[in-house]
């Protein structure tokens, strides 16, 4: 990590690189924060790309934010990363209603979806855009729900008393019956020629890892031109978590990333806790590093299962699902829940240890290397495997770079990028492991490194359950924070209240903006939280990888076969929950 | 042919109707379609998975086509965007068909009570049965299985109701 007094001269460095462009410079918890104004935010951004002293190559995220009271009423801020310095900086600019912001597709490519959302939930346009679409809501849609004059909407929750007075939500989706909406035609209306025909894939397709939704161009098998939708998963979690408290919204973010909920809460927890400066004990980190990594695992185990399953390999999804089972039960046996458990928490983790927990994991970690090198036999040197995988799919280090692509999928391209490593949190430090990357970026590669990465996570596992005692500190000790035990709730009047406080009110972090990020199963996970000092968050924005990593598709099917969709999409391991959010 | 009912049921004859032998076949061969929408599709994969094994109770043969379907198994949350196409796949569906909605979400928007998410699937298709859970663990949703069989048991189609 950067400390404070070097992000001061960066900022300095980037004014002079840049004259007249940055308006203003702020530091809050180690990030520094440069504003600018709408003429000058092209100008400051590529400077920041193409300096070589800045090289910031790699544009992680683009958050908006609704502030009704000001002039401008929008906030777009830009967080910036230079991957071979290590170092990130967010750009910040104001944005009045009818007033366009240069767009930033032709710095980063990525930038493109980043923008469509923007466009989509607040309403700010960007001039130059290619594309700019509504991409989470529905055509049918009217209005930006993240804009703060957006009602929740919903519907009211029927009491006795109130049962015969609920009105019914707005039956909107009607206006989508028969519709364009999912008519065959759209977006490729220049389709033009005789020999090519349009096929609509999803968003109800086996092999389209949920409700994903492509629009290929093919001539005979060869694809000629891709066109994701997506957004038919929208939940409008951002939305929803903005009207919790901050405890309350742990439990949203669980529904985010379905394929690892824990790592979720884990994010979200982060950055609650760098917003607020806690410190979580060692011990809960360290529980909180084997959560993580027993969920990567699972993650991987169905990344890994449905991708052999779509590509024909089905045993490898029965064997797969055999070994996740083992690691659900675990989770069953910690908090309850097989999945969705919201055991990691703001200030450290929900409940200590249970009795024969360290057993259990023991159990599964023993038996665990010898499945990984079953799926290693039945895949690696499979021929009909190599076939269907090697040379399919190739994104270069450089295109890795534009599209934002993290996790194994910018590491399948030889970037050795791992946040665990290179930004380190929790206790990953204390940790050997290695962390593997492909040589051509292919859709074999990608799969080696989720492989290799399953063996690497069972390390840390093996390394971690030995550093937890059976009892001791899970949480913090700050009583406006984590709850006091119950022991004290009989005895103490101070704890009682802070217990009651703490249920009905929450607590309230100090003003200020934070982005945090972590290495999830699918790459890096931000969140960006803006607080006004209040009881609940004033926005929280998920910068969610497989979002950004699936931009890269229709560059990736473009010439190959129809059949190598279907590698691609199981090579970047979307989870369409992450994707629409 | 001089044999009375008795003598043919002791010779491992059964009698029974036309339609409860019809309802027996078609609750013993359920086909859902593939239709994840959500974190229950996760739950609902395991339930096809070894440990599980759905193919117990005669519904492991997942279609991906709703015109090869009759069962639908609403495995998530319903968003707006997706509720035209959840209709159009029912209506795709041929009869027989059946509706179960998995999970919070399905059945009443769950913990999403917000703009996106319609407040349960109920709305836009009718529903057989609904399974509590966020999400369901696979033995929820093959209780929810079975109590659909018993109400295709149930059923009557051949029987001209009574006016």
């Amino acid at each position: 990590m950067t400390t404070a007094a070097t992000d001061t001269s960066l900022a300095e460095l980037i004014k002079a690189r840049c004259p007249g462009a940055v308006t203003g410079a702020a530091e809050f918890r180690g990030e520094t924060t440069l504003t600018t104004t709408p003429e000058n935010l092209h100008r400051l951004l590529s400077t920041l790309k193409t300096d070589p002293d800045l090289g910031f190559n790699y544009l992680a995220d683009i958050a908006g934010a609704d502030y009704p009271g000001r002039s401008k009423r929008f906030e777009v801020n830009y967080q910036v990363s230079s991957i071979p310095a290590n170092r990130s900086v967010r750009v910040k600019v104001s944005v009045g209603e009818d007033e366009p912001l240069p767009t930033a597709t032709n710095v980063w490519k990525t930038a493109n979806w980043h923008e469509r959302e923007i466009f989509d939930l607040f309403g700010v346009r960007f001039s130059g855009h290619p594309d700019l679409r509504r991409i989470l809501c529905p055509d049918f849609w009217t209005g930006h729900p993240l804009r703060k004059d957006f009602p929740l909407d919903g519907e009211e929750v029927a009491f006795t008393h109130n049962q015969d007075s609920i009105k019914p939500q707005e039956a909107i989706w009607k206006k989508g019956l028969g519709k364009a909406e999912y008519a065959l035609e759209q977006g490729a209306a220049d389709v033009g020629e005789e020999t090519t025909m349009v096929i609509n894939m999803g968003p109800q397709h086996p092999s389209t890892h949920g409700v994903l939704r492509l629009v290929l161009q093919v001539d005979g098998e060869t694809v000629l031109r891709t066109i994701p939708h997506i957004g038919y998963l929208h939940t409008g979690i951002e939305k929803t978590a903005e009207n919790l408290t901050w405890q309350q919204a742990v439990v949203v973010t669980d529904r985010m990333d379905y394929l690892s909920p824990p790592t979720n809460n884990l994010a979200y927890a982060l950055a609650v806790e760098k917003l607020m400066g806690i410190e979580v004990p060692e011990r809960a980190q360290d529980i909180r590093v084997l959560i993580a990594e027993l969920t990567r695992l699972a993650s991987h185990l169905i990344a890994l299962g449905t991708h052999a399953m779509e590509i024909g390999a089905m045993s490898v999804f029965f064997y797969c699902w055999r070994d996740r089972e083992l690691i659900l039960d675990i989770m069953d046996f910690l908090s309850g829940v097989r999945m969705m458990t919201s055991f990691i928490n703001i200030g450290g983790v929900r409940a200590d240890l249970p009795d024969g927990f360290h057993k259990k994991v023991q159990d599964f970690l023993d038996v665990f290397p010898a499945s990984v090198d079953e799926y290693d036999g039945l895949l690696t040197n499979n021929r009909i495997w190599e076939k269907r995988t090697l040379g399919i799919s190739v994104i270069t280090p450089e295109e890795a770079l534009d599209y934002g692509l993290s996790g194994p999928n910018i590491r399948g391209s030889g970037i050795k990028w791992d946040l665990r490593k290179d930004r380190p949190y929790l206790t990953y430090p204390k940790y050997s492991f290695d962390v593997p990357v492909g040589k051509t970026g292919d859709v074999y590669d990608r799969y080696l490194v989720r492989l290799e990465e399953m063996r690497q996570s069972r390390e840390i596992c093996v390394q971690a359950l030995k550093q937890i005692s059976p009892r001791g500190e899970f949480r913090t000790a700050d009583r406006k924070i984590s709850p006091p035990p119950k022991e004290e709730l009989e005895r103490n009047m101070e704890a009682l209240i802070h217990h009651f406080l703490l249920y009905t009110r929450g607590f309230q972090p100090p003003e200020g903006e934070v982005y945090s990020a972590i290495e999830s199963a699918r790459g890096e996970l931000g969140i960006y939280l803006v607080s006004d000092g209040s009881n609940k968050p004033y926005r929280m924005h998920v910068r969610a990888p497989s979002f950004v990593s699936l931009q890269i598709l229709p560059a990736l099917c473009e010439g190959g076969l129809v059949a190598d969709v279907i590698a691609a999409i199981g090579s970047l391991d979307p989870v369409m929950g992450e994707v629409d959010r | 042919m001089n044999v009375t009912l008795d003598q043919l049921v002791g010779h491992g004859i059964i009698l029974t109707s036309v339609e409860d032998v019809l309802q027996w076949g078609r609750k013993s061969a359920i086909w859902p379609m593939i239709f994840g929408l959500a974190c229950c599709a996760i739950e609902m994969m395991g339930m096809v998975a070894p440990r599980f094994d759905v193919a117990r109770f005669g519904a492991e043969v997942f279609r991906g086509t709703p015109r090869q379907s009759d069962l639908i198994i609403i495995a998530g949350r319903l968003s707006v965007k997706m509720a035209p196409v959840l209709r159009r796949l029912y209506e795709q569906m041929p009869e027989p068909k059946w509706v179960l909605a998995m999970g919070a979400c399905a059945s009443c928007g769950g913990v999403f009570n917000n703009y996106a998410i319609v407040q349960g699937a109920d709305k836009v298709v009718p529903v057989d049965i609904y399974v509590p859970g966020c999400p369901p663990s696979p033995d929820a949703v093959i209780f929810g299985l079975m109590e659909l069989q018993k109400k295709i048991q149930a059923q009557r189609p051949l029987s001209q109701p009574v006016a």
